[in-house]
């Protein structure tokens, strides 16, 4: 009896592996091809909207089939590099705008450009598909777009007897300085991440590199300057100190919609999360302005987005499938109702109707839109996150002082852009 | 986790001492055939390909300047060849004297250090004071038993997480902490406490295993012994210094160095505690996994290069350790 | 363990006669705080899986009103949760059934036989366990991605047995020791081959060295964090280690659902190894610790 159980669990667990090795590739030739879709999307706000498109793509081309998967964005990046060289990869990724040029560069995605997929390349707004071209080719269709704005709970800055958003950051620190001594609460919770510094430095006319000039600039006195005033801002009245924790992002949007602070620095597509909170039940209560300048008086912000690419290494027939699929999804018509629903901006003009401008969020991020910096033509701008996010908080937490994070970073960049000048 | 290995390896010797005469028969007639080579052939051939390989592989790597740029990559149908090239020993040099050695290398193998004996004195210490209590006559003794092993029973990767909520600024801890008064420590963000808290889980997942082990030696000491003990007048303190801690000797030395090779490899919790964010609390193992797999581009030859290093501090000490052994148990 | 022989306990007794109540107070103190600390994280785990909304761990208070079983019913139905139990299993099973197999034979003659690379042999073993995840990680990552065993259920279950070949070597050698070598040898004259004797004889009756070995290897690679995620890459695919931490990205943290998730993977778990501890621990104390 016992020899019986033992024997039926062994054969059970030698079905088991046996399952295991023969794993998939069950692709015939014919029937309908079946591609993977590696979308980053927010998993509770935006991937419903993403998922009902995707059947509605299968039901107008009964011949693709498309298997939707949703890869957390933090570490889709990752999860794609160790795919693509190998084996595992999807057929068609929403890259990060700043992803695309390193993957082109690796050889990971196919240039689209006499592809199906973008057959109306003119139709999109020409810095995006700029910022998606490497080495003269196009490798990914404009999906989505996006930039940073200053947004605030307007309830609290009436209260505070503030009539306009900041303009400056000097403004913004004197307002939350008001707004705490009026309210009782926060007036602003900066973020220690890279990407959401660069506003300063934009500010200061200068970014971490010159890409033009083959020059890393981070040490640069205008760098200096701009982050010197983002240092300034996690330390005074109504200033909420550095959260350097790996939950942090999610920390300053809760205490933001639950209006335990006054203004935070954010982008589009936490539009639907800002009106899920307390404090945003009334959706004008929600204010969106340009980032405030620096002392240079301008206001810049980076641009970000999402592309949709297409995997260098998948056979013809997966490409062509892909190169339809990404066709449908980056149309106007789509576009329109992805804005609609998930109040993120659309790449092209023509899915800017009249509807979709009506939404308070969407009208509100287009107006800080000119604001928006193209990103350098530069592969390894994105792996320059990689040091900041690192240093940046140690300097906000006042770990370490600003020439030495300064320094630290210098020598970071050095490696990743070795033939540049400092 | 792995569990009892290398605890055999205390039996070893004795075994080998008392074997009685048909033992040597027996093996004597082995030795003559080949089959102690097929049995363990399979063993063997796994470990040589699946460990053998990559690991020269891998210390071939230290010698080039592989990265996620320059490694050999196949792309669907395409293939594109490594580019990468022979650089000797630099990838050591620079780990271990290079311009930035102290803030990369030095620093975590000092906290790797001092995490490792902290976290094993905290076992030990603790383990082993639970285990005294549970083995007294005691109503309940079997609940609390029960309860105590749960941070064992229950997966790490499961409580890691539970932990992290906690820690949060406004979690529960703190919240306790608020509300009897004393200071509220910003566990996961602040450099001292972040690896505060990476001990404290550790410490609260590990200690059970010691616990259950030491009760385990603490049940085998002949109660003859205390018996003796107590006819010669020792005092609690005496009959624990010496027939306690002697009759517990061969299980410590034992979970000792399993606590401590564990500890030193420990992934799981520093990994899903912090993300990608603690650069401070990182011990070499998650550092040199960062370098590998969490950055862009990736750095294969510096963090093959840390694994190289890694493996050879554990071969240090586990000679020493067994050498130490050797000459207490000479001693003895 | 629990239980000790009878003939004891008179004796026993007498000795813990000198626990004055004070000592016995302070005792069960002690244990009931330690038992609380065990016991809380997981208490609160299991609470703030009632929390609907994903920032209620940030307001646990509020949780108490609102509770309800929603988390449950959308990891059930909305993700990929039965996909990661079969992936947990297979990868598991698998690395049991080819571990534990393939160290039988190498316990048994490393336990039985003396030959030339005897010694090297158990230092290899040895050694191997201890090898830290980051020696192996990036070669592997290497030769796994020409031999397309990236994202893989296979290739991971290889990877596993890089440490539990090794470790069940060693155990089931242990356990090999404590069966007289009187049995081999009446085994020889009965004119049984090393391996008849091993497989009618000696296999048979380490049926709980076995059962021991084969639980740490499901467990240790159920509990596998480092090269399943960074191996793993289709979300059908993941296991539970890599799956839980798909609801925890920095942008979208899910810490309701992740909390509904562990409890979901921990109360199976945790009562399987309440359930064959005894023995485990039996094992254990007979295999190798016993002092």
């Amino acid at each position: 009896m016992r020899r019986g159980i033992v024997a039926t669990a062994v054969a059970a667990s030698l079905a088991l592996a046996a399952t295991a090795c023969g794993a998939s590739s069950d692709d015939s030739s014919d029937g309908p091809v079946t591609i993977t879709w590696w979308d980053t999307s927010n998993a509770t706000n935006e991937a419903p909207t993403y998922k009902a498109l995707v059947k509605d793509f299968e039901k107008a081309n009964p011949d693709i089939k498309v298997k939707y998967v949703n890869v957390p964005f933090d570490q889709a990046q990752n999860k794609f590099d160790t795919a693509a060289g190998a084996s595992g990869a999807p057929d068609v990724l929403r890259a990060e705008v700043g992803w695309t040029p390193a993957f082109a560069q690796k050889g990971y995605l196919a240039p689209l450009d006499d592809t199906e997929a973008l057959e109306e390349k003119d139709a999109f707004q020409p810095n995006l598909i700029k910022q998606a071209e490497f080495d003269g080719k196009t490798y990914g269709a404009p999906f989505v777009t996006d930039t940073l704005a200053l947004v605030y709970n307007k309830a609290l800055f009436e209260k505070a007897g503030i009539a306009e958003a900041p303009a400056t950051w000097d403004d913004l620190k004197k307002d939350a300085a008001t707004i705490k001594s009026k309210t009782g609460v926060d007036g602003y919770w900066g973020s220690t991440s890279g990407y959401y510094a660069t506003p300063f430095l934009y500010g200061e006319g200068t970014n971490m590199v010159d890409a033009e000039g083959k020059k890393i600039t981070i040490t640069s006195p205008e760098a200096k300057k701009g982050l010197t005033t983002w240092q300034g801002l996690f330390d005074g009245a109504g200033l909420h100190k550095a959260d350097t924790t790996a939950d942090a992002y999610a920390h300053i949007q809760d205490a933001f919609v639950n209006g335990k602070v006054a203004a935070i620095i954010q982008g589009p597509w936490e539009i639907t999360n800002f009106y899920k909170g307390s404090a945003f039940q009334d959706k004008t209560n929600l204010g969106i302005a340009t980032v405030p300048a620096g002392s240079s008086g301008k206001a810049g912000a980076p641009t970000g987005g999402h592309n949709l690419s297409i995997y260098a290494g998948s056979d013809e027939a997966h490409q062509e499938a892909s190169a339809t699929f990404v066709k449908f999804m980056t149309s106007a018509d789509t576009q329109s109702q992805i804005a609609l629903k998930n109040s993120t901006l659309p790449t092209r003009d023509d899915a800017y109707t009249d509807e979709v401008k009506a939404d308070p969020g969407i009208a509100g991020f287009q107006t800080v839109l000119p604001a928006a910096q193209p990103r350098p033509e530069l592969p390894e701008y994105s792996s320059l996150w990689g040091p900041m996010d690192q240093e940046l908080p140690k300097i906000a937490s006042g770990a370490e002082t600003l020439d030495k994070g300064l320094t630290t970073l210098d020598t970071a960049f050095a490696d990743l852009l070795p033939d540049f000048s400092k | 986790m792995t569990l009892t290995a290398p605890a055999p390896a205390a039996e070893t010797p004795r075994s080998r001492r008392r074997a009685p005469r048909p033992v040597q028969r027996v093996r004597d007639t082995y030795r003559r055939y080949w089959y102690a080579y097929a049995m363990v052939a399979p063993v063997v051939i796994v470990l040589g390909v699946l460990v053998g390989y990559p690991l020269l592989r891998g210390f071939y790597l230290t010698l080039t300047d592989a990265n996620s740029l320059n490694s050999a990559r196949t792309i669907g149908v395409n293939t594109i060849d490594a580019t990468y090239k022979f650089i000797g020993l630099d990838n050591y040099a620079e780990i271990l004297w290079g311009p930035a050695a102290y803030d990369r290398f030095w620093s975590h193998f000092v906290w790797t250090i001092v995490w490792t004996v902290t976290c094993v004195v905290l076992h030990y210490a603790i383990g082993l004071g639970l285990a005294l209590l549970l083995n007294q006559r005691l109503r309940g003794r079997v609940a609390y038993r029960l309860l105590l092993i749960l941070p064992w029973a229950v997966p790490t990767f499961v409580t890691v997480f539970a932990w992290r909520i906690m820690l949060a600024d406004a979690g529960v801890i703190n919240s306790m902490l608020n509300t009897i008064g004393l200071v509220e420590p910003q566990w996961l963000e602040d450099p001292t406490w972040q690896r505060t808290a990476a001990i404290m889980v550790n410490t609260w997942c590990g200690v059970p295993f010691m616990m259950l082990s030491l009760l385990g030696g603490l049940q085998s000491i002949d109660e003859n012994l205390y018996e003796a003990a107590e006819i010669d007048g020792a005092n609690a303190w005496q009959r624990f210094r010496h027939v306690t801690l002697p009759g517990l000797s061969s299980v410590s030395s034992t979970v000792v160095l399993l606590g401590v090779i564990w500890t030193f490899n420990q992934f799981a919790i520093i990994f899903l505690l912090f993300g990608n964010t603690a650069p401070d609390a990182q011990i070499l193992v998650t550092w040199a996994y960062r370098l590998g797999f969490g950055q862009q581009p990736r750095d294969f030859a510096m963090s093959a290069a840390y694994g190289v290093l890694l493996l050879a501090i554990l071969i240090v000490f586990t000679s020493f350790y067994y050498r130490w052994l050797k000459r207490n148990d000479q001693l003895a | 363990m629990t239980s000790s022989p009878s003939t004891h306990a008179p004796r026993r007794q007498r000795r813990r006669g000198d626990l004055g109540p004070v000592e016995r107070a302070g005792t069960h103190v002690t244990l009931a705080v330690a038992s609380l600390i065990a016991l809380f994280p997981i208490v609160w785990l299991v609470y703030l899986s009632l929390g609907p909304d994903k920032d209620d761990y940030l307001h646990p208070g509020g949780i108490f009103a609102k509770a309800t079983l929603e988390n449950y019913s959308f990891v059930l139905t909305n993700t990929e949760f039965f996909n990661w139990l079969w992936s947990t299993l297979v990868v598991a099973g698998g690395t049991t059934v080819f571990g534990v197999m393939s160290a039988a034979t190498t316990g048994y003659a490393v336990s039985r036989m003396r030959f030339p690379g005897h010694r090297p042999l158990m230092w290899v073993l040895l050694l191997t366990q201890a090898f830290p995840i980051a020696v192996l990680i990036v070669p592997m990552y290497e030769i796994f991605s020409q031999l397309h065993l990236v994202d893989n259920r296979f290739g991971l279950i290889l990877v596993n047995c890089t440490t539990i070949v090794p470790y069940c070597s060693w155990l089931l050698k242990g356990y090999f020791d404590t069966i007289p070598v009187e049995l081999d040898e009446a085994g020889m004259i009965d004119g049984l081959t090393p391996f008849g004797t091993f497989w009618r004889l000696i296999l048979p009756l380490a049926r709980p060295g076995l059962a021991v070995a084969a639980f740490y290897a499901f467990i240790t690679a159920f509990a596998e964090v480092a090269f399943a995620s960074t191996f793993l890459l289709d979300d059908s695919k993941y296991t539970f280690a890599v799956g839980l931490q798909s609801f925890i990205s920095e942008h979208d943290a899910q810490w309701n659902l992740m909390a509904a998730t562990a409890v979901l993977i921990a109360i199976p778990v945790t009562v399987f190894f309440y359930l064959v501890q005894r023995h485990v621990v039996t094992g254990l104390t007979a295999g190798g610790v016993k002092g």
